[in-house]
């Protein structure tokens, strides 16, 4: 599994280029814009949104292809229940199965919105190498705790991974084979589990020492290290617009006009 | 009082105690007493109490009874001490940063350094330890031997007057090892060094303390002690071998 995100972060376009703190705002607002369609009719633009915005990026399509991998594998549940379960018009019958169109329907939006929202997000640590979008959630005031936290369990899923790797390697040495599933089998992949869930445990006390020793949660005051031009308030107000609109027109859409605020 | 007057000691240990919950006992009325620029080797099996010593030292752990004063001031649990640095035994419980610059950083940051400061130091401490080319690099795409130095630069960007490696040989090749030997006998520091590596103890250190069972058994000139067959063996440890008489002494060939 490829934990790296921000392997392109050396390249050259306006995301890359954008300040991370406006990046992250505008990136998120169209994020929690993207939550809240319901309307199939906005699909295409939500779509459309984020082809252009990846376009603009400039990260290779394999990046984002790689990376939709495992995630995806979150919504096969729900494309293999809805459609047979959702809805009462049926579109198509296999067997003793029937498809229906309200659950294919949903299927299509709960989709098209994961994936969506997952390459935004995939844009936003592409374009910004992670532990400045650490510094940037600080700067826009995310307790300093929980940037700590997210900063080691990006840096620590590495040595979790290859603790793991290890340790499957000595299983096999002795003639464990994993693919081959049994109760013994499910029971020796739990205590590797549970071995692996010790062993961070115990380290994590052991990083807590080592930091704690070199001053932890004495730092006076979080740098601000960030500098905005006009160029990046302008990008932000364009996506910020951008969300604003897309939540708008999917109201207008379910409910006309009298449901606007405005 | 933060002095390190030649002839005043740099730690004092008086009548240490210590306990864990489910091991009691496991340093037992523990007096160490470490003049400046000392290089002490604290040698004794595993579970001897070597490493409750230093995390005691360090102010990591709490004693149960008995009293630690480093540079005139008492240890404090919990209080974070900058005159103090102790490098541990796995370097990736020390490096956790995204990049090897950050995680060199990370301690001067703590200390409220301004950024040229830090720069400096960063710069400074990754030359010491001959690793200014890893600076952009995560520290964990680096080797075994490159991620000891990295720590180790970690804790000499604070530029403490009393250092604390725990196991600094463990799992190094030949060559990182050498260079390790090097550094350490570069310092001008006053040094602490609990090791199984007794020619490395021997190499560097001008004194020391052999701990069992959670008491200092020998504490004294290092070729004494480590020369001791019978004190040697009846505390699981080995006579290093270059203390040893040599059938095939060297420069000589075999046949």
């Amino acid at each position: 599994m490829k934990l790296e995100l921000d392997e392109y972060v050396h390249l050259e376009s306006p995301l890359h280029r954008w300040d991370p703190r406006y990046k992250l705002a505008g990136l998120m607002a169209l994020i929690l814009a993207f939550s809240f369609v319901r309307d199939l009719r906005m699909l295409l633009p939500m779509v459309a949104a984020t082809a252009t915005v990846y376009l603009v990026s400039r990260l290779p399509l394999s990046f984002m292809l790689r990376r939709l991998r495992y995630p995806s594998i979150f919504v096969l549940a729900a494309v293999l229940i809805l459609p047979f379960l959702a809805g009462q018009t049926i579109v198509l019958s296999i067997g003793p199965f029937d498809v229906r169109q309200e659950g294919l329907l949903a299927v299509l939006l709960i989709v098209t919105r994961f994936l969506c929202i997952l390459t935004i997000g995939l844009i936003l640590f592409g374009t910004t190498p992670f532990l400045t979008s650490i510094k940037a959630m600080r700067a826009l005031g995310l307790p300093a705790i929980l940037a700590d936290m997210l900063l080691l369990s990006f840096r620590y899923l590495h040595e979790i991974g290859n603790d793991l790797q290890r340790m499957q390697t000595s299983m096999t040495l002795r003639g464990f084979h994993r693919h081959r599933l049994s109760p013994r089998g499910l029971r020796i992949l739990a205590w590797l589990g549970g071995s692996i869930l010790v062993r961070s445990y115990e380290q994590s006390e052991w990083v807590y020492k080592a930091m704690i020793l070199r001053g932890y949660g004495h730092e006076p005051h979080p740098r601000d290290e960030f500098r905005a031009c006009s160029r990046d308030v302008v990008a932000l107000s364009v996506f910020l617009s951008t969300a604003v609109a897309f939540v708008a027109a999917d109201v207008l859409w379910r409910y006309g006009p009298a449901a606007l605020p405005w | 009082m933060l002095s390190e007057e030649p002839g005043v000691p740099v730690i004092t240990v008086s009548n240490l105690w210590f306990s864990y919950p489910e091991r009691p006992n496991v340093l037992r009325d523990v007096s160490l007493t470490v003049l400046p620029g000392e290089r002490v080797g604290l040698i004794g099996p595993n579970g001897s109490g070597k490493t409750t010593l230093f995390l005691q030292v360090s102010g990591i752990l709490k004693p149960s009874a008995g009293k630690i004063v480093v540079f005139g001031m008492p240890v404090v649990n919990g209080d974070f001490r900058s005159d103090m640095g102790m490098v541990l035994q796995n370097p990736d419980d020390q490096l956790f940063c995204p990049s090897v610059r950050d995680d060199v950083a990370f301690g001067p940051r703590n200390m409220g350094l301004s950024e040229d400061e830090i720069d400096a130091r960063v710069t400074e401490a990754l030359s010491i330890v001959d690793a200014l080319e890893l600076a952009d690099r995560p520290p964990h795409h680096l080797s075994e031997g490159e991620k000891r130095m990295v720590a180790i630069a970690g804790v000499l960007a604070m530029r403490p007057r009393l250092l604390i490696y725990d196991e600094p040989s463990a799992n190094l090749d030949i060559r990182s090892r050498r260079r390790l030997i090097r550094l350490l006998h570069a310092s001008t520091e006053t040094i602490l060094i609990a090791s199984h590596d007794l020619e490395l103890v021997l190499e560097v250190c001008q004194r020391v303390v052999l701990i069992d069972d959670g008491r200092i058994i020998a504490d004294g000139n290092p070729r004494d002690v480590m020369g001791n067959d019978r004190l040697m063996e009846a505390h699981g440890q080995e006579k290093p071998h270059s203390l040893l008489p040599h059938r095939f002494p060297h420069g000589k060939s075999l046949e």
